[in-house]
C-alpha cells in the first residue's frame, strides 16, 4: 500500500473529545422485523467511525434514525447534544443543515441539472450568498469529486459511479460538521473508490468533520477508519481499530476481513 | 357481516382520514413563510401549458358537437334562435368546468402522482428533508396551489373556445354574425350562472392537486407503487370532481342561484 504513505492517515481522536452523536438503547422494528435492538453508539468530534454489518442488518436504518427520517421505537438519539425525536420541525431543520447525508442510492433530483442539485441545499442560505459565491461553491464541490465538466448534465445522463460522486458533492457543499456516508464507494471501480476514500480523510482534516461511514469495502475502511464498529443482530457487537478487529478470531467479525 | 367488506370499509375510512390530515397539513404549512414563489410560478406554467392544447381541442369539439346535435330538437319546436343561449348555458354552467376538470384529473393528477411517487421511492423526498428544505412546502404546497389557480383559467379559456366553436356550428346551417351570436349568448347569461360555475372550478383544482400529491407523497413498494399512485390519483380525483359537482349544484340550488 505505497499510496497510503503519501496520503495522510486518519486523524487520531483526542481522548477527551466532545461527543457529536450518541445513541443509547436504540430500538427500531418494522412489524415483526426487529432491526435495531438496543444499539449504542458514540461519535466523537473529529473522528471517522466505520460501521460494518451484513446486508439488511440495519445500517441504513441506523443513520436514518440519526437525522430523524425514521423515528426510533425506543431509546435515546442525541446529535449536538439535542434529542432528535423531541425536536420541532424548525429546530430539526436547523440541525439538519449541519449534517451531511450521502444516500446509498445517491437520491439525485431527477428533474434538476447537476448544478441545480448542488444548489438545492444552499437554498436556505440563499439570501446571504451572491450568485458568484454560489457558483464558486458548486465548482469547488464538483472539483473535489473530479466532475467539473458534468455541471450542466441531467442525472439521467450520468453513470452510476458519477451519480454517487455528485451525491457526495451535494452532501459536502454545506461543509457540514457531521457527515453520514451510506456506502460511499459501493458501485465504484477500485481506483475511484480509493480516491473517494482519500477524499473522506481529506475532508476530515480540512474541515474537522466527524463522520459515520457505512461500508462493505474493507479497502475503504482501512483508509478512512479511526474506529470500526460491527453491527450484528441489531446491537453494537464490537468496536476497535482496523488492526484490532482484523486480528480477531470471532466468527461474527472474521468474515468481514477475509 | 362479511369480513372482507368490513375491512374494505375500514380502509376507506382510514384513507379519507389520512387525506383530511394531508389537507390540514397543506393549510398549516401553506400559510407559513417562506413561500416558494419561483417554484409556484414554474408549476403554474407547467400545469397550464401542458394541459392547454388538450383542453382547447376538447372544448372546441364539445362546443361544435353540442350545437350541431341540439339543432334538430330545437328545430322541432321552432326554437332554433335559442341555440346560442342553450349551448352557452350548458357549456358555461356544467360541461366546461366538468370536462376541463376531468381532463386535468387525467393529465395533471397522473403526472403529479407519478412524479412525487418516483421521488418518494428513490429517496429524493428524504434527501430534501435532510437538506433542511421542507419538501411538503416545496413540492406539495406549490403544486396544489398551482392547480387551484390554473384550473379556473383553463375553464375560462375552454368556455371561450367552445363558444366560438358553437358559433361555427350555428353557421353550418344559418348565417349569424359573431356580434349577433354573442349578444344572444350574453342576453341569456346572468351572474348566477357564471359565479357558481367559477367557484366550483377552484374546488375541482384543489381536489385534483391534493389527491395527486397525497397519492404520490405516500406511495410505497418501489416502482410498482409509482404506477399505483398515478393510477389511483386519476381514479379518485375524477370521482371527487363528480361528487363536488353534485354538492355544488345542491348548494347553488339552496342559495337560489339556479
Ligand atoms: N421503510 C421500511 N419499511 C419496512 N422495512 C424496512 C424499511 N427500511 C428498512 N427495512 C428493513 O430493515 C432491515 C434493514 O434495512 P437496512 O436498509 O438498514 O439494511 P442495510 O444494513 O443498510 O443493508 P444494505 O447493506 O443492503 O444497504 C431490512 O430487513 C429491511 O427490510
Ligand atoms: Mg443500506
Amino acid at each position: 500500500m505505497e499510496h497510503l504513505e503519501i496520503h495522510p492517515p486518519p486523524k487520531p481522536v483526542h481522548p477527551s473529545a466532545e461527543v457529536m452523536v450518541r445513541t443509547r438503547d436504540l430500538y427500531k422494528s418494522f412489524g415483526d422485523n426487529h432491526v435495531l435492538q438496543g444499539f449504542n453508539l458514540d461519535l466523537f468530534k473529529g473522528e471517522n467511525l466505520v460501521v460494518l454489518g451484513k446486508s439488511g442488518s440495519g445500517k441504513s436504518v441506523l443513520i436514518k434514525c440519526l437525522v430523524g427520517l425514521l423515528s426510533p421505537d425506543k431509546g435515546l438519539v442525541e446529535v449536538f447534544g439535542q434529542e432528535i425525536p423531541k425536536l420541532n420541525q424548525d429546530d430539526l431543520d436547523h440541525i439538519r443543515v449541519k449534517i451531511g447525508f450521502l444516500f446509498q442510492s445517491s437520491a439525485l433530483y431527477d428533474s434538476m441539472t447537476v448544478r441545480e442539485n448542488l444548489e438545492f441545499p444552499l437554498r436556505r442560505h440563499w439570501i446571504s450568498k451572491t450568485r458568484d459565491e454560489v457558483d464558486e461553491l458548486v465548482i469547488e464541490a464538483l472539483d473535489n469529486v473530479g466532475l467539473k465538466h458534468a455541471v450542466d448534465l441531467m442525472p439521467s445522463e450520468l453513470s452510476g459511479g458519477m451519480r454517487k460522486r455528485i451525491g457526495l458533492a451535494r452532501t459536502l457543499i454545506l461543509k457540514p460538521d457531521i457527515i453520514l456516508y451510506d456506502e460511499p464507494t459501493t458501485g465504484l471501480d477500485p481506483i475511484t473508490g480509493r480516491e473517494i476514500s482519500r477524499l473522506i480523510v481529506d475532508i476530515q482534516h480540512k474541515y474537522n468533520t466527524s463522520s459515520i461511514i457505512i461500508t462493505h469495502d474493507m479497502g475503504c475502511a482501512r483508509i478512512v477508519a479511526n474506529r470500526i464498529m460491527v453491527l450484528v443482530n441489531g446491537i453494537c457487537y464490537a468496536v476497535g481499530s482496523f488492526e484490532e478487529l482484523k486480528n480477531s478470531d470471532d466468527p461474527n467479525i472474521k468474515p468481514f476481513f477475509d | 357481516m362479511p369480513r372482507q367488506e368490513a375491512k374494505a370499509f375500514r380502509d376507506f375510512l382510514l384513507e379519507v382520514g389520512s387525506i383530511s390530515d394531508f389537507t390540514a397539513r397543506f393549510f398549516r404549512e401553506g400559510f407559513k413563510p417562506r413561500y416558494e414563489w419561483s417554484e409556484l410560478i414554474r408549476q403554474c406554467y407547467v400545469i397550464g401549458y401542458k394541459t392547454l392544447p388538450l383542453v382547447g381541442v376538447t372544448a372546441f369539439i364539445m362546443g361544435l358537437v353540442l350545437t350541431v346535435q341540439s339543432r334538430p330538437t330545437l328545430e322541432e319546436f321552432g326554437a332554433e334562435s335559442y341555440l346560442p343561449s342553450m349551448v352557452a348555458l350548458s357549456m358555461i354552467r356544467e360541461i366546461g368546468p366538468v370536462i376541463t376538470a376531468l381532463i386535468c384529473a387525467g393529465k395533471i393528477g397522473s403526472s403529479i402522482g407519478a412524479e412525487l411517487g418516483s421521488m418518494k421511492v428513490t429517496e429524493q423526498i428524504d434527501a430534501m428533508e435532510v437538506s433542511g428544505t421542507n419538501p411538503f412546502k416545496y413540492l406539495v404546497v406549490t403544486r396544489v396551489t398551482a392547480c387551484t389557480l390554473m384550473l379556473p383559467v383553463l375553464v375560462v379559456i375552454a368556455d371561450c373556445i367552445s363558444l366560438y366553436a358553437a358559433y361555427i356550428g350555428v353557421n353550418f346551417k344559418d348565417v349569424v354574425s359573431l356580434d349577433l351570436f354573442f349578444s344572444k349568448v350574453f342576453d341569456s347569461l346572468v351572474f348566477g350562472d357564471v359565479l357558481p360555475a367559477m367557484i366550483k372550478t377552484y374546488f375541482f383544482g384543489f381536489a385534483i392537486g391534493i389527491i395527486g400529491c397525497y397519492k404520490g407523497y405516500n406511495s410505497t413498494k418501489g416502482t410498482e407503487g409509482v404506477g399505483i399512485a398515478a393510477n389511483s390519483a386519476v381514479v379518485v380525483s375524477s370521482l371527487v370532481v363528480f361528487i363536488l359537482d353534485l354538492i355544488a349544484v345542491q348548494i347553488a340550488d339552496i342559495l337560489g342561484l339556479t
